[in-house]
């Protein structure tokens, strides 16, 4: 059995849903007699109707970062990409000299392919 | 550049593109920080916005070209909003005690008055420090649904969540909102903060 606070609670869910438009049909016409019918889920429904006006004009309001975010996030993408390129750079510089260092020492025979 | 479809910038900055990658900052760090400014609070939105910019950098291999970018992106600046509330404790979350409904007051001109309808800058203080009051994740939901406009699928794909659990939240999310708002509706009445 629910608790009168829990049905409160499911009771103030419902008509925030109703006030938002998203209850089926039949289940709206019932949160609909109950707002009509009793003034305290009125007022409730016309507060959350308040407030999703609200909510929608304040989300409806150009909001523009600051330069230094778009800034700082080009920055990073540069220094990453340099230090990808560098890293790349190094190690195919590192693996020449390696290869090289094998061949003058001749610690490995050249093969051509051709078997043992 | 501008021009240039977001899933061809992505794929180009996942090549190490830097201006393609650019190009696609210039145009959603409107929408990266409008929502972290809702879910954080303007103290925290503009390190999160930077923090979001660096994940999408270095995810960006990583984008499955068959969903929309902003959705991707959305996913990544509510994670990145999320994590850095996990990281404090639960604070001041409204309980509802069931004892009384609550109720914002009537504007004085009534619901028809443009001037009242329009958001002063003390109204949208209260909206923010009411938002401040709801679960992380509800609050995300409720940001995403009422202030977004996005639908219910595109916020469980944002949250990864099943459907109903985007609902759950969004649901609960506008309840606390609205006990929350209307004590902060009471504080101001009574001439404190409301607590």
């Amino acid at each position: 059995m629910m608790h009168a606070g829990e049905q409160r609670w499911e009771m103030l869910e419902r008509i925030g849903s109703y006030a938002a438009g998203e209850l089926g049909d039949e289940v709206a016409l019932e949160v609909e007699h109950l707002v009509f019918e009793r003034p305290e889920y009125g007022r409730l429904a016309e507060s959350y109707a308040r407030m999703l006006v609200m909510l929608s004009a304040l989300g409806n309001e150009p909001v523009e970062a600051p330069e230094a975010v778009v800034g700082y996030a080009v920055r990073r993408a540069y220094v990453s990409a340099f230090m990808r390129r560098a890293e790349v750079f190094v190690g195919a510089l590192g693996r020449s000299y390696i290869d090289a260092f094998v061949y003058y020492s001749g610690l490995r025979r050249e093969s051509y392919g051709g078997g043992t | 550049m501008s021009s240039v479809p977001d899933q061809a910038l992505a794929i180009r900055a996942s090549r190490g593109d830097v201006e393609a990658f650019r190009v696609l900052v210039q145009k959603h760090s409107g929408l990266v920080y409008r929502v972290a400014l809702r879910i954080l609070g303007v103290e925290d939105a503009q390190d999160a916005s930077q923090e979001v910019w660096i994940r999408v950098w270095r995810n960006i291999e990583s984008f499955r070209r068959d969903s929309a970018f902003s959705t991707w992106l959305y996913r990544i600046t509510v994670n990145t909003c999320l994590s850095v509330r996990r990281k404090e404790s639960r604070r001041g979350e409204r309980e509802y005690s069931g004892d009384e409904m609550p109720f914002l007051p009537e504007p004085p001109g009534g619901d028809a008055d443009p001037e009242a309808a329009a958001l002063g800058t003390e109204r949208r203080e209260e909206i923010q420090a009411a938002l401040s009051h709801v679960r992380a994740e509800h609050r995300a939901a409720l940001v995403l649904r009422h202030m977004e406009g996005l639908s219910y699928a595109e916020i469980a794909k944002v949250l990864e969540v099943p459907d109903g659990t985007a609902k759950g939240w969004v649901s609960r999310g506008r309840a606390a909102m609205l006990i929350a708002l209307a004590e902060e509706d009471h504080g101001h009445e009574a001439g404190g903060p409301a607590r």
